[in-house]
């Protein structure tokens, strides 16, 4: 970009990007650890999560009570978070700015990529496009249909997918490109 | 060019210095047990275990809310009660959440027969709160308040105010009230309803 490529950066610019895209990385793998413990990481496991509480005796709409019998089996024994709708609110605004500042600052380094424009604007705007499907899934797991949930997989691996894609062609430029001709 | 480059990583230090404020935030649930085990724990001596579902009128609704204050807003509230073989109710639990500023909180309260407190459980909360809550959990917290019915006293005991600072006792606070909520629940939509047993 206007000359300035990754490989031309001076020493403290690579060990600020390198430093960067470790950290992030390491970061990434510890919200993904977090989501796999607390929520789990299959779309059934995402609705169960993030779907509305469905009653589970036949209590129709406008009853006042229903009972049934159960077994204890039938009640869910994985210490699993269940976001309702305030946190989900909590949730969105924090990862919202969180991963779109994130994202942010991946596309602001891949900006200075040797790349062609096309496949270098494909890789920046997935982890901006990752966050939106993840987020708007919660919601719309939540609000509209519980399959959706698998939106929030998809949002989460293309955001992955990106970090990955950028993390290391930019570390290949940095650290390992030869010298670009200007 | 140098000093692009310098401006363009001042405004990434920037950028990062914002998001890392943000990310302090982000405060993760923490699961203390499943609701598996805090239904079997807070049910124990049960033989037969059923689910009841039960819906408020606006009038209960208003009757709670002029009660204690809390204006219940879920669409349904879920009871599971134990019983024995005979079929006589053994006692109920309802899980009751409160959002705080900090995230939820989550407690599991379990109730006898006649709406009396038998036991409480914290069973979720964020990693923030727990450092405030975890004394009044190492003190069997819910002990003070094993016996009251919807119309108890649930202000903290000096046991529970001794427990920690004035984080402590907020989060004392606000569990004890869900345990208030848990017996004006219970007593409301079972025992005063016609059809309760």
């Amino acid at each position: 970009m206007n000359g300035i490529f990754l490989g031309r950066l001076p020493l403290s610019g690579k060990v600020f990007c390198t430093l960067y895209l470790v950290g992030i990385g390491c970061g990434a793998l510890a919200a993904f650890a977090q989501a796999a413990t607390a929520v789990g990481l299959s779309p059934a496991e995402v609705q169960a999560s993030l779907a509305p509480e469905m009653p589970m005796t036949h209590m129709g709409h406008g009853q006042m009570s229903g009972e049934r019998e159960i077994d204890l089996g039938q009640i869910s024994k994985s210490a699993k978070v269940w976001i309702r709708t305030p946190l989900l609110i909590q949730t969105s605004h924090t990862h919202l700015f969180g991963m779109t500042l994130i994202a942010g600052l991946l596309g602001s380094i891949f900006l200075f990529s040797s790349l062609g424009e096309v496949k270098k604007t494909i890789i920046l705007a997935m982890p901006f496009v990752g966050t939106i499907l993840d987020i708007g899934g919660m919601w719309l797991t939540r609000f509209v249909w519980p399959p959706l949930g698998a939106l929030v997989i998809t949002g989460g691996s293309l955001f992955a997918l990106g970090y990955v894609l950028i993390t290391a062609r930019s570390l290949y430029e940095i650290w390992l490109q030869k010298e670009l001709s200007a | 060019m140098s000093r692009l480059i310098v401006r363009l990583l001042g405004g990434v230090g920037l950028v990062v210095l914002a998001a890392g404020m943000v990310a302090a935030h982000v405060t993760p649930p923490v699961v203390l047990t499943s609701d598996r085990e805090a239904v079997a724990g807070l049910l124990s001596g049960s033989r037969r275990f059923f689910v009841r579902e039960v819906r408020l009128s606006s009038p209960e609704r208003e009757a709670i809310q002029k009660q204690s204050g809390w204006t219940p807003s879920e669409d349904f509230y879920r009871f599971y009660l134990g019983r024995d073989d005979q079929g006589a109710l053994v006692a109920a639990t309802t899980f009751m959440t409160e959002y705080t500023i900090h995230g939820p909180v989550r407690v599991a309260v379990g109730l006898g027969p006649d709406g009396k407190v038998k036991g409480a459980q914290v069973v979720e909360l964020t990693e923030e709160t727990y450092p405030w809550v975890k004394p009044l959990i190492d003190q069997d917290f819910a002990r003070d308040y094993v016996g009251q019915g919807s119309t108890g006293r649930y202000t903290l005991t000096d046991r529970v105010r001794a427990a920690g600072d004035s984080m402590t006792q907020f989060y004392g606070q606000v569990i004890v009230s869900l345990i208030q909520r848990a017996a004006i629940l219970y007593d409301t939509t079972v025992l005063k309803r016609p059809t309760s047993g």
